[in-house]
């Protein structure tokens, strides 16, 4: 904290003269300044949801028909969809789903996710280069293949938000998920959240409060100007962007936003709120009688992501949205259910954002990109001990603004599902086409973002962009 | 011509007027005293001209890190924040894992972080003050006596207090304005404080205002 103040009068006239001008927060009042840094929705908002453990496509991305695919054609076509093994559990379809309308298959744990097969699109025979899980993970985080398991260059989330420059107050947040920053200022970092509560934490008022009056003293002293000289030596702006800092945490405190992360219901709440969020409890099976965990269920984490992005809060949600995939033992049932809690959240996710204006105009699916994935597939055949191991060949599911909607991009092959050549401008397999790479996947998400690809040094794939 | 020699003689004998030499001895024509600096000044480094420098005066400023954050509260205040550790990450500190470098972005997240710091730190910095005699107080070492009510200081042990305490957490002093600000500012505190009958938030209000401010976690 120590100062050079060793600055000559003429030095500083100098260069006063240059920065009279420059310092804008100092005309402005500090409630003025809080009130121009009032929340609002991100234009354009971004989800990607990370399905832990690597999924069996056959079950929900990928499927294959049981009566084409049966036990007997092993040896011909190395697949074996298994639906049958799922019957322990008589809310899973045995067959392929398709919604009347959809141009999309979609396997038996796709849950209410199918519901809005009008909006997405399934890029197929992805192939992923590994079957480690961190470098799958990573590869698809980032667009660029890892170094070993080290991940190279940032996560694409942070290259939206480094490259967007979003004014919303916590931009980027990374949910049970790694992030990265290779090469933007620290406002693109995400605030790394392991539970609801850390996010709490941010919102919420200071555990320890001061009287009132006292608090408002804390506030106008905190916009007090200081001086010339103090401006002069803030003329990079450190020291404003602190002071915006703070304004934007007032912002956030005033708006009492903690209030509408907690989910359950409170009798101190305003009775319009109260009603929201009795309404947000049922669209995702909060508490009882549906019984989602109110803090860290799939549904939680995807109600969490809508009321951000909702309320202004953030404009980039990375989240881990469901686990216990990488079931190399027992049955498929178990798999099933448990890729399919994390599909019903995602489906109740877009249903809330399908059902809620944007202030821009439409509804928040139509300012919202939203990129599921997982680090790699499972083997198309099972295994000795009743589950499968790791498979190459992966899919991912894109929705929203800037993607081609009802629409499967790519395939992957009828014998052991293998990932092959394909044109990328018709998504169709072509002996002329080229692999699909997560590089090309996250291309295609940067420049329906509007933003430079040019880190995954790849061409988005041109037949998915609306 | 002959003015023009005067002129110059005249120039001459003015400059050497203006400069003094540290012991004010005259040189001996044709001879110059070596300058001695005295041993215990400080070096200093002259600024740039801005001219020279993009504009900016000196180099530019940056935000302490985490490590420094964690020493500098101890140094002023003698308490460690209870949650620091578990914040590290959020506030910017690299854990070599998944983020390599530090981050010293002054963001929304630090602001809010330190601020709830500050509050943790300095009221209990306070409530300890106000059992301690006045040479062992952190808070108001200059003020006399170990009364709780502050709204019976006159301005100038107020001004002695903040004074003592703006050196304390950033290394330099008030402006004379800013001063008057913050003199005015502890009186309604300690007003409130009074009314409210929490005396700990008069100082330890002040305190929170030191260092949440630009100047305490910038160098």
């Amino acid at each position: 904290m120590k100062k050079n103040l060793a600055l000559p009068r003429r030095t500083f006239m100098k260069a006063a003269a240059g920065f009279a001008g420059s310092t804008l927060f100092g005309g402005l009042s500090f409630n003025a300044f809080a009130q121009a840094t009032a929340l609002a929705p991100a234009d354009h908002c971004f989800v990607f949801a990370y399905f832990n453990g690597g999924w069996d496509v056959l079950l929900s991305l990928d499927p294959r028909d049981p009566a084409i695919f049966t036990a007997e054609r092993i040896s011909e076509t190395r697949i074996l969809p298994g639906y049958g093994l799922l019957s322990g559990d008589a809310s899973f379809p045995t067959n392929v789903v398709r919604p009347q309308g959809s141009n999309i298959d979609f396997g038996p744990a796709i849950g209410r996710m199918a519901n809005h097969f009008d909006l997405m699109s399934i890029v197929r025979g992805v192939n992923m280069n590994t079957v480690a899980h961190e470098v799958g993970f990573r590869y698809f985080l980032t667009g660029k293949e890892p170094n070993g398991s080290a991940a190279r260059g940032s996560t694409t989330a942070t290259e939206i938000v480094g490259q967007m420059k979003p004014t919303v107050p916590v931009a980027n947040i990374a949910y049970n998920i790694e992030t990265y920053n290779d090469r933007y200022p620290g406002y693109a970092n995400a605030l790394r959240v392991s539970s609801s509560n850390d996010l709490l934490l941010t919102l919420a008022p200071s555990p320890t409060a001061l009287d009132s009056e006292i608090e408002r003293e804390l506030i106008d002293m905190h916009g007090r100007h200081v001086s010339c000289e103090a401006d002069l030596y803030d003329s990079r702006g450190l020291v404003k962007q602190y002071r915006d800092a703070q304004s934007q945490m007032q912002t956030v405190l005033s708006a009492q936003l903690d209030r509408y992360f907690r989910f359950e219901d409170n009798a101190s709440d305003p009775a319009a709120m109260r009603m929201e969020k009795a309404a947000l409890r049922a669209l995702y099976g909060l508490g009882p009688p549906v019984g989602n965990d109110l803090r860290s269920s799939p549904a939680a984490r995807a109600a969490l992501v809508a009321t951000a992005l909702k309320r202004g809060v953030s404009q980039c949600v990375s989240m881990n949205i469901t686990g216990g995939l990488d079931t190399h033992f027992g049955t498929q049932l178990t798999h099933a259910q448990n890729q399919r809690v994390g599909w019903n959240a995602l489906g109740d996710l877009v249903t809330d954002l399908r059902n809620s204006p944007h202030p821009s105009g439409g509804n928040f699916m139509e300012h919202t990109t939203i990129m599921v994935f997982s680090e790699f597939s499972r083997t198309p055949l099972i295994n000795a001990s009743g589950g499968r191991d790791h498979h190459i060949t992966n899919s991912c599911m894109l929705l929203g603004k800037g993607i081609k909607h009802n629409t499967v991009f790519g395939k992957s092959g009828d014998v052991g599902l293998s990932a092959g050549l394909i044109d990328h401008k018709t998504g169709l397999p072509s002996p002329d086409g080229t692999q699909i790479l997560p590089d090309h996947v996250i291309a295609t998400v940067m420049k329906a973002a509007g933003i430079d690809y040019a880190i995954t040094r790849v061409e988005p794939m041109a037949g998915l962009l609306a | 011509m002959r003015p023009a020699i005067v002129f110059a003689a005249f120039a001459l004998s003015f400059a050497l007027g203006c400069s003094k030499g540290p012991t004010g001895a005259a040189d001996a024509p044709g001879t110059l005293t070596p300058v001695t600096l005295p041993t215990d000044h400080p070096v200093l480094t002259p600024l740039p001209d801005p001219e020279a420098n993009g504009g900016h005066a000196g180099r530019a400023p940056r935000r302490i890190s985490v490590a420094q954050l964690k020493q500098s509260i101890v140094t002023v205040t003698g308490k460690q924040w209870s949650q620091i550790d578990n914040l590290a990450a959020s506030l910017g500190q690299a854990d070599y894992a998944l983020t390599v470098s530090d981050s010293t972005e002054p963001n929304l997240v630090f602001a809010k972080f330190l601020d709830d710091g500050a509050r943790e730190v300095c009221l209990n910095v306070a409530r300890d003050d106000l059992n301690r005699a006045q040479e062992a107080r952190v808070l108001w070492p200059e003020v006399p006596g170990t009364g709780r009510d502050f709204t019976t200081l006159d301005d100038a042990t107020i001004a002695k207090n903040l004074a003592t305490l703006s050196v304390r957490f950033w290394g330099s002093p008030f402006d004379a304005d800013e001063l008057v600000a913050w003199t005015a500012t502890f009186k309604k505190v300690a007003a409130r404080a009074k009314t409210t009958n929490k005396p700990e938030q008069a100082w330890g209000s002040i305190c929170v205002g030191l260092m949440t401010d630009p100047r305490f976690i910038t160098y």
